[in-house]
């Protein structure tokens, strides 16, 4: 009976599907790559250093909160350099290292870990930390200004600054197609609009994010931006040119689908995705923003926990 | 072990293992020199012990502490050489009592059960038979307040890898069916319903019962959702447990068998799957140590390695070789080292993967915020703890790696200890 042998004794289930959370971070940065990597051909160096920064300075500030707060070191599992990605997908290739390095300030601490770390975050941490420096420093992210000194062969005017000022007809000067290329400026890494709907579609395949999320995000948007367009043609921009401008794209596919912040049932998936499209044209159209995007995830982040109320009836449960 | 699949846009699909020829009869091994039984009773609590050590056994007698229901029977005969307490999972005890088997040709066979073997009942199937491979449970058809309406046949494993029950329907049916037709004689009831996997549809119709299919996709074989899909259907509302008792194929030939021959059938039919995923049906007697079987197929052990009993989903885990094969162990998978995939303890990242395969339509990811917590109550009371039909498909796929599923488990005991001790104080 006394053998010497240590067996591995466990509790039930003996066999995993070897899904984990640094995988699922690994494909998401793959993804993003899609469009970063076209971000920074067309923004040169400085884009480089904007998006190393920001992933650097948010893994920093992630180990730095696990020493101060005596936790197991957890930049292992990619989440920390994802969120440094998504925040720096969002930025303009000119800002100043300061406000990178306090944006992931932001999104890590503020974001995520005052929280608990990583699940327990209400918002997605990227979008809450772009939306406090935006809100602080409005001119850094003026993207018209931010941009003024590089020269493109294309109309380097901000899309939905154009809309919102001077109503649908000059919007009507953008060619979806070239929208799609990536020829309008934004966002180091929510430009390229083939190479985000690429990375979309790579990761709604692969389970990594959820297809209903970002589906109806896309299709509120359409919908809602179709309404207006009805409504009046001459004021507001079609379906088409919402779905291509701003950070619509990488709205849809990087950060309304973030887990934490976004429900898992089906039924509630789809209203936190409709609501967010519709959110965000209403906020474009008829509110003070230039993009309602980023709000708009907020809104739906916090409407999270009562949407996903919306369930079925557990077994045994009811009639 | 059935990765992730690559893409993962629908929910992840585990089969149910499908008999196949190669496998399909099973290797004798004989118990070497000790079997060993786990009597479901604590020691302490056996003030009047009916067995010492040093008393012999006889091949079928009946090993019990007490005078109760709770017993096994002895595959062999032989002389018991220790009693002991074991503990099994969360702390529950067991009597675990060790006999030294007689050589092969001095064996002798206890004859009380062949004396009452014409007149078959109720009674003495309760006084005799629970402790056949399959483990029939007849306690059910004593309790008066929920009669029992239906008698239903497993032909189908429960978990994966196992392919026990579908040989039983693949090449004994007859023996299913004279088992049938002994119990519903015996209890009265004529509803008798065979659950079988689609491919041994054809078989089992010859069977004299009532056949059902289910699919070949986990869990859709566990009783609990089989009483779900496709009794409910039978008799309208009546969506609870009571009212029907099950059977596995295994116990229902072994009753069968009992009964025609007036000897006890002993031996264990358990599939047996080695490291390398070699599958292999094995004939021993009860109570046999599964170095026994690992020895028959030069398997080794080292440290790290994994030996489970049960499947892979739902089995436990055993702490030596030395552990034995009880009436209820229809698999023993041994996993290498390597192919152990460890937990982890990082929190829930709400991906929801859990809510989208629970059979049961249980919150999971609100479910296991409580469980860390330690809030059982509000578990129960507020995220459907007590829903859970204990599949472990939600620990399976988790991202974290959260051991979910042993969360629900000890919640789940901590209650009912709560409760049962409420209940003695009262």
């Amino acid at each position: 009976m006394h053998n010497t042998l240590k067996l591995t004794v466990s509790h039930a289930p003996f066999w995993h599907n070897g899904s984990s959370i640094s995988s699922k971070s690994r494909n998401i940065l793959l993804a993003s790559l899609l469009a970063v990597i076209p971000g920074c051909l067309q923004y040169g160096p400085a884009a480089v250093g904007v998006v190393t920064l920001a992933i650097a300075s948010a893994v920093i500030w992630e180990l730095l909160i696990n020493f101060i707060s005596r936790r197991p070191i957890s930049v292992g599992d990619g989440n920390a350099a994802l969120i440094g990605m998504m925040f720096a997908m969002m930025l303009p290739a000119t800002t100043p290292w300061w406000a990178v390095v306090t944006g992931t300030f932001f999104a890590v601490v503020i974001g995520k870990e005052i929280f608990g770390g990583i699940g327990a975050n209400p918002f997605n941490p990227a979008v809450l930390a772009m939306t406090i420096v935006m809100l602080s420093w409005g001119d850094l992210f003026d993207f018209n200004a931010a941009l003024l000194n590089y020269s493109f062969d294309f109309n380097a005017v901000y899309p939905l600054v154009l809309s919102k000022s001077f109503g649908a007809l000059p919007a009507e000067s953008f060619v979806l197609t070239d929208l799609l290329l990536g020829k309008q400026i934004g966002g180091i890494g929510a430009t390229f609009g083939i190479g985000l709907i690429a990375g979309g579609v790579y990761l709604m395949l692969r389970g990594y994010i959820r297809w209903e999320i970002s589906i109806s995000f896309l299709a509120g948007i359409f919908a809602s931006a179709l309404f207006f367009n009805i409504l009046n043609p001459e004021l507001y921009a079609g379906p088409g040119f919402h779905l291509l401008t701003g950070y619509t794209l990488i709205g849809a596919f990087f950060l309304a689908t973030e887990d934490s912040s976004s429900p898992v049932n089906f039924i509630p998936m789809l209203i936190y995705g409709l609501l967010g499209g519709a959110l965000t044209v209403m906020i474009r159209n008829i509110g003070t923003h230039i993009d309602g995007v980023l709000y708009a995830i907020l809104i739906i982040n916090l409407v999270n926990p009562i949407v996903d109320k919306i369930r079925p009836k557990a077994l045994g449960k009811g009639v | 072990m059935i990765k992730r699949s690559f893409f993962g846009l629908v929910k992840p699909k585990l089969q149910y293992e499908i008999i196949d020829e190669a496998q399909a009869e099973p290797v004798s091994i004989k118990a070497s020199k000790q079997i060993m039984l786990y009597i479901d009773q604590s020691l302490e609590n056996t003030g009047n012990a009916l067995l010492k050590t040093g008393d012999p056994v006889k091949a079928g007698q009946k090993i019990a502490m007490t005078d109760s229901v709770d017993y096994l029977l002895s595959s062999k005969s032989g002389q018991i050489s220790k009693i002991s307490t074991f503990v099994g999972i969360m702390g529950k005890k067991f009597t675990s009592v060790t006999i030294d088997v007689d050589s092969e040709s001095s064996q002798t066979v206890d004859e009380s059960f062949k004396n009452v073997c014409q007149t078959p009942s109720l009674e003495n199937a309760r006084d005799f038979l629970a402790g056949l491979p399959g483990q029939p449970d007849f306690n059910g058809f004593f309790d008066m307040d929920k009669p029992v309406k239906a008698i239903v046949v497993l032909g189908v494993d429960d978990d994966l890898l196992s392919t026990t029950n579908q040989y039983f329907v693949k090449n004994n049916i007859i023996a299913i069916k004279t088992g049938v037709d002994l119990l519903c004689k015996i209890t009265g009831i004529s509803n008798a319903i065979l659950i079988v996997p689609q491919h041994l549809e054809q078989v089992a119709g010859s069977s004299g019962a009532i056949v059902k299919t289910v699919d070949s996709e986990y869990p859709s074989a566990h009783p609990e959702l089989i009483m779900q899909h496709i009794l409910a259907s039978e008799d309208g509302k009546s969506k609870s447990k009571s009212g029907i008792a099950f059977f596995s194929a295994e116990a229902v030939c072994a009753i069968g068998a009992a009964y025609n021959t007036g000897k006890l059938p002993l031996e264990k039919i358990v599939t047996f799957v080695s490291k390398n995923g070699n599958k292999q049906l094995v004939s021993v007697p009860i109570g046999t140590p599964i170095q026994d079987i690992l020895n028959k197929f030069n398997e080794t052990l080292n440290d790290g390695d994994r030996v489970i009993l049960g499947g892979p989903m739902k089995g436990i885990s055993a702490f030596s070789a030395e552990y034995p094969v009880l009436p209820d162990t229809d698999a023993i998978i041994i996993q290498d080292k390597n192919q152990i995939t460890e937990r982890s303890d990082t929190a829930c990242i709400n991906c929801g993967e859990c809510v989208r395969v629970c059979p049961a339509n249980i919150q999971v990811n609100q479910l296991i915020r409580f469980l860390e917590a330690g809030q059982y109550e509000e578990a129960a009371d507020q995220n459907d703890l007590f829903s859970c039909i204990e599949c472990g498909f939600c620990s399976y796929v988790c991202e974290s790696r959260i051991p979910v599923f042993q969360h629900i488990k000890l919640a789940k005991h901590t209650l009912e200890s709560m409760k049962a001790a409420e209940e003695s104080n009262a």
